[in-house]
């Protein structure tokens, strides 16, 4: 079998996830049709769902490298907070207008994306120097960045941002959120860096193969740290959108996304054991993930039913990814058989 | 013979938890007293219990996250089933609670071991699914102590010796210390003395080579889950008795720190090594830092932040002597 048609299989899982997608919608536009089908309600749920993407797409980026990153959150909740701290500290409401202030801001933002880089770089060094397995060495930042949110806050939130700050989370440009645009770009960015860039090609051969791609010269150590590094700088910027949105900074904000970003991920067709996935299933799964969730909140159900119903779907779609691969290399064996290639 | 005592894990552990009481107690006298241990060992049994449970699914080469989801349905499930029947009886208590743990352990083998999951995926899909359908089925009223049925509240204050401290007021040794023990003991025998013990740790070092060595893998995994649904069970009903107020939302989200202790022990993530008294150090350590820290005057915000780093010194330092062990067998695996 040639790789050709290799790949097309993998592209056919892209266009099952876009037909999914279009039919969840069409269902929930025919059920809900005069709450759902308004602009205010897609605009809502335009600025609701950009910071949880680019968690999603941070998690996605470290399953493809085979590990995962349980800390996106927690790094996203400390970055967050030094820049509220920042903010608060030096601009409260008298000299919120002049200058300085926006000064202030552009400080903060480049404050909160430098943590967020340097969380990164300490979960790489930790994964690839040292030699900890991804789960773990995540699990460990993880409490270590909570605690030292938590030993800042004392569980306090942080208020009071300048007017400045809040317009990126509750500014538009014309019809599109602010937020919304963000994500975009950072998407587009990240689908570049995968498809089309020498060191995405190396990031999904690390996941696939470590040993391989380490003895075909590929430095699995500086692509992991760089791997790392994006992640954290992702979890920075949803950070920023998140905390613009809330005009607060709290120890537990976003802990439900964890889960919500692995299913997202899976979703969107990335393999847990790595090495292979696309930017734009993971932004269908975005996608389908947050329009059940304004139809569930429509509904009326409780956060608790919502979370039964992700770990339900997260199994289901890891079941029937099984499935299709066990039938798949069921098939190739038998046209194999065919060609007369194995008896 | 000192220089094997250096080689072991659990000796540097042991050494930490002695410099940290030293460094306590200088600050603070009544760290190293009586009453404080058994305040340390009634709130650490809930954390051992699950501990023993989280071991035996890492010795395979697995993982679970959703323990604390079966635990507190088992708990919860078993105080309304007694509210509800009136059959005030602990053993009662711990049959419903042990069998609703089994059950769902046994959910989490089945998919593990029949689909071929992830087993840190296909938990964390299940610890969503157990706490969900806990919470709308069962629903999530909460009992509180002048609710809850005496045999819970009695487990929760019995004590095995009682002491009087300077100021005149009663301590003990809780009763909990009796289940952990057993746990400890059962687990230890388990994966000592019987072929399922040999078992768990074979699957977890090479499953392939478990396999063609003869080994049912998919007994081995059905039993391991099903074994830290039963622990769960029983983790459930010390955990109501304890707090005495029980609420379907109440500890889920502790199963990271369980998780963590279990690895700060030396439990290897990867399976097939990993020793019980690692674990119970482990444990131990986290359990101190957690309890004892205001003894040092810092309030509970700190927990998590040192707590985390002990996590991160401890597994990089089995990390790297065991990437360094590969290096030198030209193994490049990690």
């Amino acid at each position: 079998m040639s790789d050709r048609k290799l790949l097309k299989i993998k592209d056919t899982k892209i266009w099952i996830l876009a037909f999914i997608m279009i039919g969840v919608i069409f269902v929930l536009a025919l059920v809900l049709s005069g709450k759902f089908l308004t602009l205010r309600n897609f605009q809502s749920m335009a600025y609701q769902f950009p910071e949880f993407g680019l968690l999603a797409l941070a998690m996605t980026i470290a399953m493809i490298t085979g590990g995962i990153d349980l800390s996106v959150i927690a790094t996203a909740n400390l970055t967050g907070i030094i820049a509220a701290i920042i903010m608060t500290n030096y601009v409260n409401a008298e000299n919120a207008g002049n200058p300085a202030a926006l000064l202030f801001v552009v400080l903060a933002i480049i404050a909160a994306l430098v943590t967020a880089a340097a969380c990164g770089l300490l979960n790489g060094v930790l994964i690839s120097l040292v030699g900890v397995p991804p789960i773990l060495a995540t699990l460990g930042t993880m409490i270590f960045y909570s605690g030292i949110g938590m030993a800042v806050t004392k569980g306090i939130g942080v208020v009071g941002f300048p007017e400045s700050f809040l317009e990126i989370g509750a500014g538009k440009l014309s019809l599109f959120p602010i937020p919304l645009l963000i994500f975009i770009g950072c998407a587009l960015v990240i689908s570049f860096i995968l498809n089309k860039t020498s060191f995405g090609l190396k990031l999904c051969l690390v996941g696939a193969n470590p040993t391989a791609s380490l003895f075909s010269g590929i430095n699995n150590k500086v692509v992991i740290i760089n791997t790392y590094m994006i992640t954290g700088l992702l979890a920075g910027i949803s950070s920023i959108i998140m905390i613009s949105r809330f005009n607060s900074a709290k120890v537990g904000y976003g802990d439900t996304y964890l889960l919500q970003a692995i299913l997202v991920a899976v979703l969107g067709g990335i393999d847990p054991y790595g090495g292979y996935g696309k930017v734009s299933g993971v932004v269908m799964g975005i996608i389908i993930l947050q329009v059940l969730q304004n139809a569930f909140t429509l509904f009326g159900f409780t956060p608790y039913a919502k979370g039964l119903i992700w770990g339900l779907m997260l199994i289901l779609v890891m079941i029937i990814n099984f499935v299709t691969s066990r039938y798949q290399e069921r098939s190739k064996i038998l046209r194999m058989k065919d060609q007369g290639v194995i008896e | 013979m000192l220089d094997k005592l250096l080689k072991k894990h659990e000796t540097y552990l042991f050494l930490i938890i002695i410099a940290y009481a030293v460094v306590v107690t200088s600050v603070n006298r009544s760290f190293m007293t009586f009453e404080n241990l058994f305040d340390i060992l009634r709130s650490g049994a809930g954390m051992g219990i699950l501990a023993m449970g989280v071991l035996v699914a890492l010795l395979s080469g697995g993982i679970d996250v959703s323990f604390t989801a079966v635990a507190i349905s088992g708990g919860y499930i078993a105080v309304r089933v007694i509210m509800a029947t009136g059959v005030d009886n602990l053993f009662a208590a711990f049959a419903i609670s042990c069998s609703i743990g089994i059950v769902l352990g046994l959910i989490n083998g089945l998919i593990i071991s029949y689909f071929k999951l992830p087993t840190l995926i296909a938990t964390l899909g299940t610890l969503n699914v157990f706490h969900g359908a806990l919470t709308t089925f069962v629903g999530t009223e909460s009992v509180n102590a002048r609710q809850m049925p005496s045999c819970f509240v009695n487990f929760g204050s019995a004590k095995i010796i009682t002491l009087v401290s300077e100021q005149g007021s009663k301590y003990g040794l809780s009763v909990f210390v009796i289940p952990l023990v057993a746990v400890i003991v059962l687990t230890w025998f388990i994966l000592r003395f019987t072929m399922l013990g040999r078992g768990i740790y074979a699957l977890g070092s090479n499953r392939e080579s478990a396999k063609r060595a003869g080994f049912n893998i998919t007994a081995l995994q059905l039993f391991v889950y099903s074994y830290i649904g039963f622990l769960a069970g029983v983790m459930g009903v010390v955990f109501v008795s304890e707090v005495r107020w029980v609420n379907p939302v109440t500890l889920i989200g502790t199963e990271l720190t369980v998780i963590a202790a279990v690895v700060i022990g030396g439990t290897k993530l990867t399976g097939g090594s990993g020793t019980i008294l690692g674990t119970l150090l482990g444990v131990a350590i986290v359990t101190i830092l957690y309890n004892t820290l205001v003894f040092l005057g810092l309030s509970a915000a700190w927990n998590n932040f040192f707590v985390g780093i002990i996590i991160i010194i401890s597994i990089g330092i089995t990390s790297y002597r065991n990437r360094i062990k590969n290096r030198k067998s030209l193994s490049f695996k990690t």
